[in-house]
């Protein structure tokens, strides 16, 4: 297949294996110590907020995990296009692997964002453009894993979800740009905004030590799954030529 | 083209013969509307406030009804092979099955509406309103459902799993749907920008879909 | 038509369809689908009696007068205000000075009887829409605490 494309010299099943082997480690390290560096700041060493007190440490976990939501979905739409385009096996066993990953962290975002509505708001939900394209997102992940497991034949089931996910793609910059366009009661972007982030530096860097550290246990996570899903393809690989 | 026409005109030819495509849907769709009487009790103003509410709902669930047939039975003997190798492009397949599933279901609805909305008690002015919004969101409702058809193609449990598959899909087609029924009916407002939205999401979806669903189409029969 | 010539088309106009399409949402985006009406969009609509709105705007100062469970408050966009009177229990972040999205109606005398009262929360001190509104009722001013949220400082 495509050989001497960059990319592709990672969708060896093999190398893969072996980077994964290297990197795990690193992954879960700094995702442990930064959980516990990031929770201490979150917990502890930050102010409450002017108006909301002690209710807005759940922006700690909550924005963390909105936006692993998000980028596990970015990632689901990439693997499936390039499983569509170059049926690599490695983008296959990537999209099987991320699909339950992100939607625990959609649910938990979804979740907290709930339990953050009550005090501040005075709702648990409102159907709002933001919440409503996040459900959605949530149902595309459901949908993304319901349709790869419902084939007799599993590459089929795989391609099917694949395309549900690049379609799904289209529901990101909704959810990015929902409370802009629209008149929504979520209130909007505070970090990635034109002029720099509108969240005081003390409460900043507790949120952004959170986000590295979701972020390395996301991978180190999908890592772990793709390791396990190749290393049972290819125990059974080996059994059956025997 | 002809070879278009030629598979929209079998397609509302079988599904004509069949006869029971379009009947079973509508009838599903007064049947469940007419249950909303009875949940919510039959105090006019309470019916006449969600009337258009149940209308758009139940039309979105009726158009799922028949969606599970839309390629089943030409997958199973046959047919779509040799619709892969005759000389339309699956693309345009997809497009005229999606255009018979409407014609079948979303156009029969579409005359359904007004009974369904006067058992209901819904407001006289609301009609016009509401049939322009089911007009525009059932062909985006086909439109989806025929790529969720074709996802779940061969499946096991194709029906519910397409149901789980397509109903989030549908809601932002909804929320537009209903947009368009309160912008142009309760404040007496201009309803251009919902009118816009949602012709321009039919548009979007017409342009999409298509590739979609011959891409799954593809899969399925690989 | 050769297959290759008739695939050629199909995107083309694919491509075309989905221009028309992002045309027409990007233009529809600018008006439509809004999850709240400000009191000056209130005052151009006259919304008839009994008909549910979500109001959205800032709790005006000194407004706010509580009578046993009910409260009665001015919601403002700087330029015009509606008044409102609610029952029940209002959410913590609710105080003057503060956006809300209060859901309700208009009863026969031209008070807006609110049903649910929402706070919409902002660590720049003003939500961006209703300072959008502000800037569209030509009454915007530059509020203090924007940017920074003052620590320590508890409810």
């Amino acid at each position: 297949m495509a050989t001497g494309f960059n990319i592709h010299r990672f969708a060896n099943p093999g190398r893969f294996l072996r980077l994964a082997g290297a990197l795990l480690p690193w992954l879960t390290g700094g995702a442990v110590i930064l959980f516990a560096v990031g929770l201490y700041l979150a917990l502890v060493g930050s102010p409450p907020d002017y108006q909301q007190g002690d209710t807005v440490r759940i922006m700690y976990i909550h924005v963390p995990s909105a936006w692993m939501a998000m980028m596990g979905y970015g990632l689901l739409g990439a693997a499936g296009a390039s499983a569509l385009i170059w049926r690599h096996p490695l983008a296959d066993v990537a999209s099987e692997a991320i699909a339950p990953v992100g939607a625990g962290f959609t649910f938990v975002a979804l979740v907290t964002g709930s339990l953050w509505g009550k005090p501040t708001w005075g709702t648990y939900w409102v159907w709002d453009a933001r919440l409503t394209s996040f459900l959605v997102l949530f149902f595309l992940y459901v949908g993304h894993i319901a349709l790869t497991h419902a084939f007799d034949e599993r590459q089929r089931g795989r391609r099917s979800a694949a395309i549900i996910a690049v379609v799904g793609l289209i529901n990101l910059p909704i959810i990015k740009y929902s409370v802009d366009w629209w008149n929504t009661l979520h209130q909007s972007e505070s970090i990635l905004r034109m002029d720099g982030p509108s969240i005081d530096p003390s409460m900043l860097w507790p949120l952004f030590t959170m986000i590295v550290a979701f972020t390395l246990y996301f991978f180190a996570v999908v890592m772990t799954r793709m390791k396990a899903m190749l290393l049972e393809a290819r125990h059974r690989a080996a059994a059956f030529a025997r | 083209m002809s070879a278009f026409l030629a598979l929209l005109k079998r397609d509302l030819v079988l599904s004509y013969r069949q006869g029971i495509d379009a009947w079973v849907v509508v009838l599903f769709f007064l049947a469940a509307g007419i249950l909303f009487p009875f949940a919510i009790g039959p105090e006019p103003n309470a019916l006449m406030r969600v009337s258009t509410g149940v209308v758009l709902s139940m039309a979105a669930l009726a158009a799922l009804l028949s969606l599970d047939r839309l390629y089943q039975g030409d997958f199973e003997d046959g047919s779509l092979d040799l619709m892969v190798l005759g000389p339309l492009p699956l693309e345009l397949t997809a497009l005229a099955k999606a255009l018979a599933h409407w014609l079948s279901t979303g156009l029969p609805l579409l005359i359904a509406a007004p009974l369904l909305a006067l058992m209901l008690n819904a407001p006289s002015e609301s009609y016009g309103p509401m049939l322009l919004a089911l007009a525009l969101a059932t062909p985006a409702l086909s439109l989806l459902g025929g790529l969720g058809a074709a996802l779940t193609l061969g499946s096991r449990r194709g029906g519910i799993l397409l149901t789980l598959l397509i109903l989030p899909l549908y809601v932002p087609v909804l929320i537009f749907a209903a947009g368009l029924i309160s912008r142009s009916l309760l404040l007496e407002d201009d309803p251009t920008g919902a009118l816009l939205l949602l012709s321009g999401v039919d548009l979007g979806l017409l342009a999409i879909t298509p590739w979609a669903t011959a891409a799954a189409l593809r899969q399925a029969l690989r | 038509m050769s297959r290759k010539r008739l695939r050629l088309y199909l995107v083309l106009a694919t491509l075309v369809v989905l221009g028309i399409a992002a045309t027409l949402i990007l233009r529809a985006l600018n008006e439509e689908l809004v999850f709240f009406l400000s009191p000056t969009q209130i005052a151009e609509k006259q919304p008839n009696a009994g008909q549910q709105i979500r109001l959205g705007g800032l709790v005006e100062a000194g407004s706010v007068k509580k009578s046993g469970e009910t409260v009665a408050f001015s919601v403002t966009d700087l330029s015009n205000n509606v008044r409102v009177s609610y029952r029940g229990l209002l959410p913590d972040l609710f105080r003057e000075g503060q956006g809300v999205v209060v859901q309700g109606a208009f009863d026969g005398a031209g008070q807006f009887v609110a049903s649910e009262v929402l706070a919409k929360h902002d660590e720049t001190y003003m939500p961006p829409e209703v300072a959008k509104a502000l800037k569209e009722s030509g009454r915007w001013q530059e509020t203090e605490g924007k940017g920074t949220a003052q620590p320590a400082v508890t409810q």
